[in-house]
C-alpha cells in the first residue's frame, strides 16, 4: 500500500514530502491512525514541523511522538527521505 | 558634623525636635523646619512608593535604566542525543555549575542563551522570560538532522540540520534570541499564533533576535546585514530571513527556490489558516512588520536596541495589545510608545511612522 508523509511548518516554512510502499493491511494502517492522528486542541508550538500521513485520497494530521515502539523504525525512515518541494 | 542642620534628608532631626522647630516664634526657623517636614514627608513616601514598585515600572519611570547584577541567570542545556524523547534527555550543562564542555551546539546555545538573558536583563530589567526569573532549558542534537528549531512552550529545542541546506539551528544567536523571544512574548502579549497576529508574533521574535546578535556583535543599524540564520543556513549568499530586504534571504536556491516574504502590505499573502498553510502564513507575512521595524531603526540611527527596541518592547508588554492585534494596531501602538518616550514632534516618531509606510500599513 503507497503511503505519503508530508511535512509542514518550521522556522521556515518548508514543505518536505516522502511516498513508499508499505507493508501493512488496511486493518493495521487504521489502527495506526488512529494512534498517531494529532489532537485539533494541540497547543501550538512556535516554528513547530506539522505531519500529514495521506492513504489514498484521506489525508490526517499526525503527531509522530506517538507512533509506538513497532513503527518506530518505519517512521525513522520516512522522516530521512523526506524531500524538500522547491518554492516557485 | 553635619553642615546641613535644617534638611532631614542629610541630617538626621528627630521628629520630635522637627515638631517643635515649627512651632518655634521665631518665623525664619519655623518655615525651615516647615520644608524640611515637607521634604521630609515626599522623601519617605517616594521611598515607600519605589520599594513596592515592580522592576518594569521603575524602567518605565526611568528611575533604572541598568540594573545592577542582582539577578543571576539560570540556564540547563540537555543532549537529546539525537532522539525526540525530551524526558529522555541528558543535562549537559547548567549555570549553578558551570561545568566545561565539548559539545559546540551546548556551547553555542549557552552563549545565545546569556547573550539573550543580558540583553533582556540589561536593558529593559526584565529577568528571563517570564521576568519572574524562569530557568531557560535548552535541548540540543533533537532528532537526527532536523532542520529546525522551536519553542515549545516550556524550552527551546534545536536540531542539527540536513548538512545540505542547513547546518545546526544553534549556529546563529539571533536564531536563538527568536526562539527565547516566543517564550516572552506568551508571557507578554501572547500573541494568537495565526492570520496577522501571529505574523506580528514571529515578527517580535524576529526583531529581538536580530538586536540580541547586534547587540552581542556591537552592530548598529548600519553596520548589520539584518540577516537572520546567515550561518544555519549553508552557503553564503543565504539567510534564512531578511528585516532590511523581505523576500531576499534567499533567492534561486537550488532547492528552496526564493524566499516568499513579502515587504509591503499589498503583497499580504491570505494563506489558510491550517498546518499546511502556516496557519495563515504567520513566517511569511511576519517580513512586513519587520521591514516597518527595519526602516524606523535605521532611520532613528546608532544601536537598533537603544531608540527602536525601547519603543517595540514597550509595545510587546503592553497590556492594551490585544491578543489576535493586525498589523494596524501594532503601528498605532509604536507610533503612541515612541510619542511617550520621545515626544510628539520627535524624530523618533517620524521614523516610525516612516517605517509603517514604507511598509504600506
Amino acid at each position: 500500500m503507497k503511503i505519503k508523509l508530508i511535512r509542514t511548518g518550521g522556522f521556515i516554512p518548508v514543505t518536505k514530502v516522502v511516498e513508499a510502499e508499505v507493508n501493512l493491511t488496511d486493518k493495521e494502517l487504521n489502527r495506526l491512525i488512529n494512534i498517531i492522528q494529532s489532537s485539533p486542541s494541540a497547543p501550538r508550538v512556535k516554528d513547530g514541523n506539522y505531519y500529514e500521513l495521506t492513504v489514498g485520497s484521506s489525508s490526517t494530521p499526525v503527531d509522530l511522538e506517538k507512533v509506538p515502539d513497532e513503527y518506530k523504525a518505519l517512521f525513522s525512515k520516512l522522516k530521512s527521505d523526506l524531500k524538500i518541494i522547491k518554492q516557485d | 558634623m553635619c553642615k546641613n542642620h535644617f534638611n532631614p534628608v542629610y541630617c538626621i532631626i528627630p521628629p520630635y525636635m522637627l515638631t517643635r522647630l515649627m512651632e518655634s516664634t521665631n518665623k525664619k526657623i519655623a518655615d525651615l523646619a516647615i520644608n524640611s517636614n515637607f521634604r521630609s514627608f515626599r522623601f519617605f513616601n517616594d521611598r515607600s512608593f519605589f520599594q513596592k514598585a515592580s522592576l518594569h515600572e521603575k524602567t518605565i519611570l526611568g528611575v533604572i535604566t541598568k540594573q545592577a547584577a542582582k539577578e543571576a541567570m539560570q540556564m540547563e542545556v540537555y543532549d537529546c542525543k539525537q532522539k525526540t524523547d525530551l524526558s529522555g534527555a541528558i543535562l549537559l550543562w547548567d549555570s549553578k555549575t558551570n561545568q566545561k564542555i565539548t559539545s559546540i551546539a551546548g556551547k553555542n546555545v549557552i552563549k545565545g542563551g546569556k547573550a539573550s538573558w543580558d540583553f533582556y536583563w540589561q536593558l529593559f530589567s526584565r529577568n528571563s522570560i517570564d521576568n519572574r526569573g524562569l530557568l531557560i532549558k535548552q535541548y540540543v542534537h533533537y532528532d537526527k538532522g532536523l532542520d529546525n528549531a522551536y519553542w515549545d512552550g516550556r524550552r527551546m529545542v534545536y536540531g542539527d540540520g540536513d548538512g545540505l541546506v542547513f547546518t545546526s539551528f544553534t549556529s546563529d544567536i539571533d536564531v536563538i534570541g527568536h526562539e527565547l523571544t516566543h517564550g516572552v512574548t506568551e508571557n507578554e502579549a501572547n500573541l494568537d499564533y495565526e492570520n496577522q497576529a501571529g505574523a506580528m508574533n514571529e515578527s517580535f521574535s524576529d526583531i529581538f533576535g536580530i538586536m540580541i546578535k547586534q547587540r552581542f556583535n556591537n552592530q548598529d543599524v548600519k553596520k548589520s546585514n539584518w540577516l537572520i540564520g546567515e550561518k544555519v543556513m549553508i552557503g553564503v549568499k543565504y539567510a534564512l530571513r531578511s528585516l532590511k530586504a523581505p523576500g531576499a534571504a534567499y533567492i534561486n536556491h537550488p532547492e528552496l527556490g526564493t524566499d516568499p516574504q513579502p515587504a509591503t502590505m499589498d503583497k499580504y499573502q491570505d494563506l489558510p489558516n491550517t498546518q499546511s498553510g502556516d496557519w495563515g502564513g504567520v513566517h511569511i507575512n511576519s517580513g512586513i512588520p519587520n521591514f516597518a521595524f527595519y526602516v524606523a531603526a535605521y532611520n532613528m540611527g546608532g544601536y537598533a536596541w537603544e531608540k527602536a527596541g525601547r519603543i517595540w518592547y514597550s509595545v510587546l508588554t503592553d497590556r492594551s495589545l490585544a491578543q489576535n492585534a493586525k498589523f494596524v494596531d501594532v503601528k498605532n501602538l509604536t507610533i503612541v510608545h515612541a510619542e511617550k518616550i520621545f515626544g510628539i514632534n520627535s524624530p523618533e516618531v517620524k521614523a516610525v511612522k516612516q517605517g509603517w509606510t514604507e511598509a504600506k500599513v
